[in-house]
């Protein structure tokens, strides 16, 4: 479904990706893990076309998407829960949820589509629902987390790309967001997961790339990877 | 001083207008937009033309007036501004001073330096209540300026490109992810901040009875002193500030003398960056993480 090939980006002269291949396949959660830096962050704003990338190319579903704009990019199917939420604090819930429907035109934009999506989204995190008239930046971190979720849903995404869900939240919650991005796989949203709590992330995909310095250094399946001593050292603090 | 209040009015929601030209444009791009006084006076010169030699009735020439003002501030914005978009501040800073000497310059040559009366669309009517003059320009002033502030309430707070619009202000990355094209977004907001300077720029060039190509500069500084002083980037800041300053001049006046009016304007800009930068409702920028 996705695919990226020999894929540098740079801030400036410095170069955060060195040529980073990958494979995501449709109905897949797939994790990127790797230590601050490594270039996580960096290959899904390259993904969404925050960034461009010098060289390689990107495939999505058939088209080549290097050089889109972000906000074609959304319109093609693929949708980024950036890090560190960026919901839009001035505006109300239901607000940011509407912006999550920007992107919509033609058939599945009218207003019952649109209802049918908010209620989805209300019943996957039914908080939302209390909270609508709130304005955003009155929610607690994991609130917002659910909000740029739920926003990134309104598009109704062929894929998510998830940057670093758990920041910042509370065990219990974490629980709870990781349940739920689950529940969205299931319902055949693919997931490409950046997830710093290796476990968390291993336990959630069903494969994932490790990531250092810019390169991909190890992939495989989650059990093999939960297995590998050269993961469990670096990563799983074992 | 009722009569004041009446003055301070119609002086105060010209300068709102002129006021929220310069927030919206700083809403979305962090930049104070110099070149704003010079599309007030292009939307005058517009609506003269428009009214004068094509014979248009006031409402239509006032119309063309907001229309065209409004691609001229497209026109600026694409040449002036987006190319400077990721250049230093004080690069967009003099590109926009650039901007409007060329401009001043630019009606000079075309439109020569003689001031030029305005022709007065309708008969001009006296209501006298009470001890209280209300001339039928104030009407008309007031209600443009009510009825254009209350549309913009609208647009930005119900529709979906006003939504768009506070989106980017907030967060231009992030409108992006929604597929927001945010250069349009910024073209539409500087649309309608010189839409809104024209119909201030036609208003006033009327009640004085006077349009010339530096017209914009002392009308360009008070409304940039109207949007300091209601906080720079509110919408609602703009009005309000605009209202303050237009009765504080017209109240210096009626105590002190008419050669006052200037530093009382811009005595008030110094006081409010001095006390408060952030202006009565601007936010300081605190986000949660």
């Amino acid at each position: 479904m996705l695919s990226l090939k020999n894929v540098v980006t740079c801030y400036g002269t410095i170069k955060a990706l060195k040529g980073i291949s990958m494979e995501i396949a449709e109905g897949e959660i797939v994790a990127l893990i790797g230590a601050n830096g490594a270039g996580k962050t960096t290959t899904l704003k390259t993904i969404s076309g925050l960034l461009t990338p010098t060289e390689g190319e990107i495939i999505f579903d058939g088209v080549d998407i290097t050089r889109r704009q972000p906000e074609d990019i959304v319109k093609m199917g693929i949708s980024h829960v950036p890090e560190g939420r960026r919901v839009f604090s001035r505006m109300t819930v239901m607000e940011n949820l509407e912006l999550g429907a920007y992107s919509r035109q033609g058939r599945g934009s009218g207003r019952k589509q649109i209802q049918e999506d908010l209620d989805k989204v209300f019943s996957l995190f039914p908080k939302l629902k209390e909270r609508q008239k709130q304005p955003a930046g009155t929610l607690s971190g994991g609130e917002q987390q659910m909000l740029a979720m739920g926003r990134a849903l309104m598009s109704r995404p062929k894929m998510l790309l998830l940057d670093e869900p758990s920041m910042g939240l509370a065990p219990m919650i974490v629980k709870d967001v990781f349940r739920i991005i689950q529940e969205i796989n299931r319902a055949g949203t693919t997931v490409l997961l950046v997830e710093q709590n290796a476990h968390l992330a291993l336990n959630t995909a069903s494969r994932a790339y490790v990531l250092e310095t810019g390169k991909v250094v190890l992939q495989g399946g989650s059990q093999e990877l939960l297995k590998n001593d050269q993961v469990r050292q670096a990563y799983l603090g074992e | 001083m009722l009569q004041q209040v009446v003055n301070g009015l119609t002086l105060g929601s010209s300068y709102a207008l002129i006021a929220l030209g310069y927030t919206m444009v700083y809403g979305v791009l962090r930049l104070i937009n110099f070149a704003h006084g010079e599309i007030y006076m292009a939307g005058a010169f517009i609506g003269l033309m428009a009214s004068q030699v094509a014979g248009l009735p006031f409402a239509v020439a006032m119309l063309t007036a907001m229309a065209g003002a409004a691609v001229v501030g497209v026109i600026v914005e694409r040449i002036a501004y987006r190319p400077l978009r990721k250049a230093p501040r004080l690069a967009v800073l003099i590109s926009a001073i650039g901007m409007s000497i060329f401009l001043r310059n630019l009606a000079l040559a075309l439109m020569g330096p003689q001031t030029r009366a305005f022709p007065i669309p309708f008969e001009v009517k006296q209501l006298h209540v009470g001890k209280l003059r209300i001339s039928s320009f104030d009407v008309l002033i007031l209600l443009t300026s009510v009825g254009l502030m209350i549309g913009l309430h609208f647009l930005v707070q119900k529709t979906k490109i006003g939504k768009a619009m506070r989106a980017v202000a907030e967060d231009k990355e992030t409108a992006s992810l929604m597929g927001i094209s945010v250069n349009r977004i910024i073209a539409f907001t500087f649309a309608i901040g010189s839409a809104l300077a024209a119909a201030a720029g036609v208003l006033i060039g009327m009640n004085f009875n006077a349009v010339d190509p530096s017209m914009g500069m002392m009308p360009g500084l008070k409304g940039f002193t109207a949007a300091v002083l209601g906080g720079v980037g509110s919408i609602p800041g703009a009005m309000l500030g605009g209202l303050l300053l237009g009765m504080a001049e017209v109240m210096g006046v009626a105590l002190l003398r008419s050669e006052w009016r200037d530093a009382i304007a811009f005595g008030i800009l110094a006081l409010v960056l001095l006390v408060k930068p952030s202006g009565i409702l601007g936010r300081n920028l605190q986000e949660k993480v």
